[in-house]
């Protein structure tokens, strides 16, 4: 059985409007304008128990909005979600035992008091037997390495501690289901690597699904064997991270070591020229030309040195980001794992 | 000077804007403080049965004094309360930084940033109070207009106490409260001097927390029979304070400057 | 697959392990505040004031009660003030303007236990400087000095906690407005105005006009804090119609306070993070 399903999930809201300026405030007092703003459009996916994966999108895409309702915490306009097994929203407690929400910026923890002791009132909400609260805080302290920083009260501690006990005590309970929501953001490059560890190998330890929104690349390589692109509401790829690149970025980057110097025009006639630095050059070839490109190249310009890789990943979804009508321009996908 | 006075706009405008945001909160202030003004009233009616007074003030002098105070704390609903709130803030989230870096001197930014509305209807119901005490004691326009100085000088005593307080919130953010404890004691503003018992009470409510010189002293003056040594005090006072209040502001920005974290 | 549970015990146990943990780390928290807390002791003077200004009026003999009988009326009014305020409003509208409300909602917990358990806390903490303060006060009035009765005292305090309960109910329910507006706890400013003159807070109701006073009755005000009080200083209260309004009272605000509670979280899952 799914550990998510989702169908057709749908969100919209309405906003009030607003126009600037003191006549606009006073007419604002009078009056308000409204306006419907679709977040979520007819979402539909199913991540089996055990699986992590990503949710990417731009900023306002409506990852988060999901996300959302996959807890509970928002109700869906449309569509019907199944989590564990539940509908999120009547918030049973089978249901709240089984999940967790850990949101980036927020916190839960007590802030004066050290994370101990939240976590102690925690373990009773959940209603675990305090020898068995311990034996799992100490396995968790070591896994996230802050059994040191857990007497500490939580106002002390830096921002990547802080994360790591948050996530502590969203653990405490063992949910199958993880919800992340922008888990690493605003900490450091080693916090966050922390973190990924961490959740790859909880996700290895514990089998628990683990589903996370980030629009930090390096979250998704480093943990998701599958993601989900959300894209102004709607879900525009379902699929392995690779095969996305392939999809959306099908070409490849050629950096060359020149001979000699080579005027720009003269190496735009093999590709787009990315950068072109003294020797050093980089140039964008389509995937489906790039053989007779590295060809023609090795003929023509007898480079010393030649590569060929990947885009950076990032800059293949920033600019997927950008574009508009996404959905309208793709066929549309389907199947956990499908990709073309 | 004229860049100040730029300024001081500039905040007040922003801030009006907004407050306006939040049509519901007009409503109630008002009729908040329409039940104060009621509820005051009728209080203070009720030291008047058979032969009872307060301190051996009638009754419409002692509205008068009743005014004074309804119309001070509007005031201090009005730019005080507000701005408070800003300095906690400020201190809570280590935003005071970009204060002190603004080119504008950072007591007036700190005291003048936020206005709010919400005030105004007790200051007018302050002085509708003493302008109907007024009338029923036949007291002259010129009077009144005299007692508009030191009621200036009890705004200045008000902003300077209040401000020092609040400037007690930069070292230690746990006691931002600390001005609440000031708006619960000038509470006995509310009453003439004369209304308290002699002794302990005289003494700090008219040298510690100087309610005596904060709304008795202009209705003496609306009455005309203010003493030059009252008035003496309250001019004291007024300066003193304002002095000690830039004084401790600079001081408590040494502490502040010297230990940042 | 959640660990180890042993059968379940009783529900009576596992509530008093959960509100033992609440209520440990709420009064560990409070401490943490105990300088804020002394201070809004120190702020709530206002019956001190009455005290001194009513003590010196009555000397004229005007009123229906002495200068004595004043000053013990407002030194219990202090004490009662100091153990029956109220903040849930504001901590809940906090909780639901900042989004964290979700974190509380995610959990296996009506929320309202934790407000109960802070308010508990604090009570604790402010006694020592309650107690002081106090005992200040007999320093300076020793004729006011008396003991009251023990049975007086165990009616005050179960209709003191009646008021607490109903009380609490009470602005509990308005919190619920926090999902509509985000100036809910304005209307707690509204009732602290009615409150503030019509549950003898001002002064003893004996001294208001006879139409006042029978206005007032029709409003559960008058046993938060002047019923309370006249059974401290021995001087009797309708009891059972006390227990009564307050439990209607109570009991109304409960209900309405389940109906906009479900309507309110419709409403805050609908307007998203």
């Amino acid at each position: 059985m799914a550990a998510i399903s989702v169908r057709e999930l749908s969100k919209s809201y309405r906003i009030a409007v607003k126009r600037p300026g003191l006549r606009g405030a006073l007419g604002y007092l009078l009056r308000r304008e409204q306006r419907e703003i679709a977040a979520v459009q007819s979402v539909s996916f199913e991540v089996a128990p055990g699986e992590i994966v990503g949710f990417l999108g731009a900023n306002g895409a409506g990852k988060t909005t999901t996300l959302k309702m996959l807890t509970g915490l928002i109700r869906p306009s449309a569509g019907q979600a199944i989590v564990a097994g539940q509908v999120p929203f009547e918030r049973k407690r089978a249901f709240l035992e089984s999940i967790t929400l850990v949101m980036g910026q927020k916190q839960q923890l007590i802030w004066d008091l050290p994370a101990l002791d939240s976590l102690k009132v925690n373990a009773a909400v959940y209603e675990i037997a305090p020898r068995e609260a311990e034996r799992r805080i100490g396995e968790l302290a070591e896994m996230l390495d802050v059994s040191d920083q857990l007497t500490q009260p939580v106002r002390k501690l830096s921002l990547g501690e802080r994360m790591k006990c948050e996530l502590l005590a969203a653990l405490l309970h063992r949910p199958r289901i993880l919800l992340l929501d922008e888990p690493t953001l605003g900490l450091d490059v080693n916090a966050q690597d922390a973190m990924r560890r961490f959740l790859r190998e909880y996700n290895q330890r514990h089998g628990a699904t683990v589903l996370l929104t980030s629009h930090y690349m390096a979250d998704i390589t480093a943990l998701c064997a599958r993601v989900l692109l959300i894209h102004e509401g709607k879900l525009v790829y379902d699929g392995s991270l690779a095969g996305l690149v392939e999809r959306f970025a099908p070409y490849r980057q050629v950096r060359l070591e020149l001979a000699r110097a080579v005027e720009a025009s003269e190496l735009r006639r093999f590709g787009e020229l990315e950068t072109l630095d003294g020797l050093s050059a980089v140039l964008i070839v389509e995937r489906a030309r790039l053989t007779e490109t590295v060809a023609r190249v090795l003929s023509e310009l007898k480079p010393r040195d030649l590569g060929v890789s990947d885009p950076p990943v990032e800059r293949v979804v920033g600019k997927l980001f950008l574009e508009r009508d996404l959905a309208a321009k793709l066929a549309p996908q389907s199947g956990p794992g499908g990709s073309q | 000077m004229r860049r100040y006075l730029r300024v001081l706009v500039m905040f007040w405008r922003t801030s009006l804007l907004s407050e306006l945001e939040y049509r519901l909160n007009f409503l109630l202030a008002l009729l908040s403080s329409l039940g104060h003004a009621v509820g005051n009233y009728f209080a203070l009616s009720l030291f008047y049965t058979g032969n009872g007074s307060l301190g051996g003030w009638p009754f419409f002098q002692a509205l008068l004094v009743m005014g004074t105070f309804t119309t001070l704390s509007g005031l201090s609903r009005v730019l005080l309360s507000p701005n408070l709130a800003r300095i906690v803030e400020h201190t809570r989230t280590g935003t005071l930084d970009f204060v002190l870096l603004k080119p504008i001197d950072s007591q007036f930014w700190l005291s003048t940033r936020r206005i709010s509305p919400w005030g105004i209807p007790d200051v007018l119901l302050g002085l509708s109070m003493i302008g109907y005490a007024a009338r029923r004691l036949g007291l002259p326009l010129s009077s009144l207009l005299w007692a508009l100085i030191p009621l200036g000088w009890s705004c200045v005593i008000q902003y300077s106490l209040w401000f020092t307080l609040a400037s007690i919130a930069i070292w230690y953010v746990k006691v931002h409260n600390v001005t609440e404890v000031l708006n619960g004691l000038l509470a006995a503003g509310r009453y003439p001097i004369d209304a308290l018992p002699p002794g302990a009470y005289r003494f700090v409510f008219t040298f510690i927390v100087p309610v005596a010189l904060l709304t008795t002293v202009p209705a003496r003056v609306a009455l005309s029979q203010a003493t030059p040594g009252w008035l003496a005090l309250a001019a004291a006072f007024a300066l003193g304070a304002f002095v000690f209040s830039r004084a401790f502001w600079r001081f408590a920005l040494r502490y502040y400057t010297s230990a940042s974290s | 697959m959640n660990g180890e549970r042993v059968a379940r015990p009783n529900p009576l146990r596992r509530a008093y392990v959960k509100a033992r943990a609440l209520c440990a780390a709420s009064l560990a928290n409070m401490l943490e505040y105990r300088a804020e807390i002394y201070l809004w002791v120190l702020a709530s003077v206002l019956p001190l004031i009455l005290l001194g200004v009513w003590a010196r009026a009555a000397e004229s003999g005007a009123y229906p009660r002495s200068s004595v009988e004043f000053i013990r009326y407002f030194l219990c009014v202090f004490v009662v003030r100091q153990f029956s305020f109220i903040w849930v409003i504001w901590e809940f509208e906090e909780l639901v303007v900042s989004g964290n409300l979700s974190h509380q909602l995610l959990q296996p917990l009506n929320p309202v236990w934790r407000f109960l358990a802070s308010h508990a806390s604090e009570r604790l903490v402010r006694l020592p400087l309650v107690a002081a303060v106090l005992g200040l006060c007999f320093w300076f009035y020793p004729r006011a000095l008396w003991l009251p009765r023990a049975s007086d005292v165990l009616a005050a305090t179960a209709l003191l906690l009646l008021a607490f309960g109903a009380r609490f109910l009470l602005q509990y329910m308005m919190s619920m407005l926090a999902f509509w507006s985000e100036r809910a706890a304005a209307i707690e400013e509204l009732w602290f105005v009615v409150h503030l003159f019509l549950s003898g807070l001002i002064a003893p109701l004996d001294v208001y006009p006879e139409s006042v006073r029978r206005l007032t009755e029709l409003t559960p005000f008058p046993y938060l804090i002047y019923h309370p009080v006249n059974l401290l200083l021995g001087r009797g209260a309708p009891f059972e119609r006390a227990a009564l309004v307050l439990a209607g009272w109570g009991g109304l605000a409960f209900v309405l306070q389940r109906w906009l509670w479900k309507r309110g979280l419709e409403r805050y899952s609908s307007m998203g993070s």
